[in-house]
């Protein structure tokens, strides 16, 4: 602690020098903590799905699964539920406001119990059959409040009594769902959650759409079953009408994640180039401070000072800025998760949430004192082999 | 001295002092390399992607969508419709009288092992559908039959999945033989599999397309066929030139990823600014004896000024050719797979962009430096220690 003062001394010895040094530390720190933050972000919305839930599927795009599959599939090995989900939509009353419903059936909350809606919004669904739930960013997006009608339309062909409207209350707003959806928007489809009951769409839609779901979500007991039992949903639905295709959700969201553009890979090239940087101007600054002070470290190995203190005393120089930096820069990446979760919330963009977590700021700062020691180490080399009478002498 | 060859004798006495301050230029050049290799690096994905969509195309096509289905996995145009829009005047003939127009639509197919489902599609081409293309031709294998069960690949897919003539695909009603690998002048088609619409849709055991895609008899033709249709109250349509179709996809994939290059490089320029106002900060004021000497011999505070902007924008220009050169190496030409196949490209005009924004990084960060070497003194810059 008896070398901080004199570290703090040579850190302002040049301020406009210090400050410049700070603040592109500062943008290089914060660059790489948004990276970080996007590499986990990425990286979480794969890792939050579960092996053991399944999704199944039409194997050829006929987007219709009778519902009877329901108990076939209950009765194969390992399962532990099966429901079914349903996708309709189109346009709100304002025919330029996209909706779509996810309707589920009552066994959801068994075969999907990390869908983030409680037992009482399960209960209160399953007595208000035109009732809905939204995510909160739905229902910012949105504007809707508690108690709302919301008005579908889907095509005068859409309901069986032709009107092709349907009439909905918002119950409530539930969690958002982790991860990203890649697909792209379109006025047939969109990104917003939200949630009805399957009942209602079986007694107001269409009467051939009533007796299928589009997806069947189907849970098994151990993750290591749900490979074999996805073998086994397609072995047995290869020749049937509809054939089945079934992937469990955590490897679903791998092979979308690998199809997209590869957001993960990518933000860790962009951290290591922010890196890279961070550490040239860093090295930069302490090579440049020391080489000016060659004279002021020769004079305090004159009065006793060894190497290991002054390379304590250099790594402290360069460790201060770099700290002070990370700090700093950790505070602008956080804005920026702000603004970005804000763009999200507002549909302006598409990823996931960034988490910045004390473990992004850990990283950040293990990093600036993996660039202090890195930077410090030419310096301290020259330091090593100066002649003490050159030195004090100026020469 | 005129001013012109000022700015050159400080310009040439600053380079040559580069050799006392070599790590300082090092640290601009290396930032600007990596501000550069990042941002050329990025947009090479869309720049690969606009030229596959935006290739220049015939804008006397037209391309008609069942009305609020407007991308290719939608089903909602049904055969009458088809028959209804093949009716409207402008659409051009073959020289054999056939009309020049295709009802056309996509499907998945089973997912290839570890892809995403939707990453493998067929679409179904009729009669028309190949004279559409003057690019497409058969790079090995044979077309398909009209009729039969039979697929084609094109060389984006064929690359990207392993498929070749005798591969098998399976559809709803059996295993489809790949007949043949096609081109198409880079198109997003060569993403996919493409074979004999009737058939397909026999197999998908479904009637509906998801478009209509129509050569005009001329470019001045579109406004009367797209008010023919859209005015025809049997159909409910929406019609656009392919062309403007090109942009609309190209923006749904492309749009977010170039605004995150932009802000990426935007945030990484801004600490290259502070890493340049610091070095050139130092540079002016390791040389302000030399200033102070050339101001007292008759040079001019413009001309100094000019040579420090000039130095750092020099710097910044040789940082920012190696970091294009390097992104050139790293990714000019490679395969990628966003929903389709494409190459990443770094056209020259990205290259010019790089230069451009390090240059100009590096004028912003070098203008204060200049400023305070062009207002020094003779006297107070030779008093200077």
């Amino acid at each position: 602690m008896k070398l901080f003062p004199l570290a703090w001394a040579a850190l302002w010895r040049n301020p406009t020098d210090s400050l410049l040094l700070i603040a592109g530390l500062s943008v290089g720190f914060a660059l790489f903590g948004a990276m970080i933050a996007v590499n986990a972000a990425y990286q979480r919305a794969i890792d939050d799905l579960r092996m053991d839930r399944l999704i199944v599927s039409c194997a050829f795009d006929c987007g219709a699964i009778p519902i009877g599959y329901r108990e076939q599939l209950a009765r194969i090995p390992h399962v532990t539920a099966v429901a079914g989900q349903m996708w309709i939509g189109e346009h709100e009353e304002d025919a330029r406001q996209p909706i779509t419903v996810m309707f589920v059936d009552e066994a959801m909350h068994s075969a999907w119990p990390e869908f983030p809606m409680s037992a009482a919004d399960w209960r209160a669904l399953a007595v208000s059959p035109s009732g809905i739930f939204l995510t909160r960013k739905a229902a910012v997006r949105r504007h809707f409040h508690i108690g709302d009608s919301v008005a579908m339309y889907s095509g005068r062909d859409g309901t069986a009594d032709g009107t092709g409207i349907w009439n909905f209350t918002v119950l409530g707003f539930i969690p958002d769902l982790p991860g990203w959806e890649s697909a792209s928007e379109g006025p047939d489809w969109n990104r917003d959650t939200i949630v009805g009951n399957l009942r209602y769409m079986q007694n107001w839609g269409r009467p051939d759409e009533s007796s299928f779901v589009t997806v069947m979500r189907v849970a098994v007991d151990h993750p290591e079953s749900a490979r074999a039992v996805c073998r086994e949903i397609e072995a047995r639905y290869t020749n049937a009408n509809p054939a089945l295709r079934c992937v469990p959700a955590r490897d679903d969201a791998q092979e979308l994640a690998d199809a997209n553009i590869n957001m993960r890979q990518i933000s860790l090239g962009i951290a290591t180039a922010g890196l890279f940087m961070i550490l040239f101007l860093c090295a930069n600054g302490i090579a440049e401070s020391v080489r000016e002070r060659l004279r002021e470290f020769g004079t305090l190995k004159a009065l006793g000072f060894g190497d290991g203190r002054i390379a304590t005393l250099v790594v402290l120089e360069t460790a201060i800025p770099t700290l002070l930096a990370a700090v700093i820069g950790g505070a602008i990446a956080l804005a920026i998760n702000v603004v970005v979760a804000r763009l999200v919330t507002l549909g302006a963009i598409n990823m996931p949430d960034l988490p910045l977590s004390p473990s992004t700021f850990g990283l950040a700062l293990a990093a600036a004192l993996a660039v202090a020691l890195l930077s410090a180490l030419a310096p301290l080399y020259r330091l090593r082999r100066i002649d003490v009478a050159s030195a004090v002498a100026g020469r | 001295m005129s001013e012109l060859r000022q700015v050159v004798a400080v310009l040439y006495i600053g380079i040559g002092s580069l050799r006392e301050r070599y790590t300082t230029a090092f640290v601009i050049v290396i930032g600007m390399a990596c501000v550069v290799g990042v941002l050329t690096s990025m947009l090479s994905l869309t720049a690969g992607m606009a030229a596959a969509y935006l290739r220049p195309r015939d804008a006397a096509r037209a391309i008609v969508w069942a009305d609020h289905a407007v991308f290719d996995q939608s089903l909602s145009l049904k055969p009458e419709d088809v028959a209804t829009v093949l009716d409207t005047p402008g659409i051009a003939k073959a020289p054999d009288g056939t009309l020049l127009a295709d009802a056309e639509f996509t499907m998945d197919t089973l997912p290839v092992e570890g892809y995403a489902a939707g990453s493998l599609k067929v679409d179904g081409l009729g009669p028309a559908g190949v004279a559409l293309r003057p690019e497409f031709k058969i790079v090995s294998g044979r077309t398909f039959r009209p009729g039969a069960r039979e697929l084609l690949v094109g060389v984006g897919a064929a690359r990207k999945f392993r498929l070749a003539v005798g591969s098998q695909i399976r559809l709803r009603d059996g295993a489809w033989p790949v007949v043949g690998v096609f081109s198409c002048g880079s198109d997003i088609i060569e993403s996919h599999l493409v074979g004999d619409a009737v058939t397909l849709m026999a197999a998908r055991r479904a009637s509906g397309f998801a478009h209509v895609l129509v050569q005009l008899a001329s470019v001045d033709a579109y406004p009367a066929f797209q008010n023919w249709l859209i005015r025809n109250p049997a159909l409910s349509v929406f019609v656009e030139r392919t062309t403007d179709y090109d942009r609309r996809a190209l923006g749904v994939h492309a749009a977010f990823f170039t605004g995150m290059a932009y802000v990426i490089s935007a945030i990484m320029a801004l600490g290259a600014l502070f890493a340049v106002l610091k070095i050139m900060y130092g540079a002016v004021r390791a040389r302000t004896r030399e200033i102070g000497t050339l101001r007292a011999i008759g040079f001019g505070a413009a001309p100094v000024a000019l040579s420090i902007l000039l130095e750092a924008a020099l710097l910044a220009a040789i940082g920012a050719l190696i970091g294009a050169v390097l992104a050139w190496i790293l990714f000019d030409g490679r395969d990628i797979w966003v929903w389709g196949a494409f190459k990443l490209h770094i056209p020259p005009s990205l290259w010019l962009l790089g230069l451009a924004w390090g240059v100009s990084t590096a004028v912003l960060g070098g203008l204060l430096p200049a400023l305070r070497a062009g207002r020094l003194t003779p006297v107070e810059a030779l008093r200077s220690e």
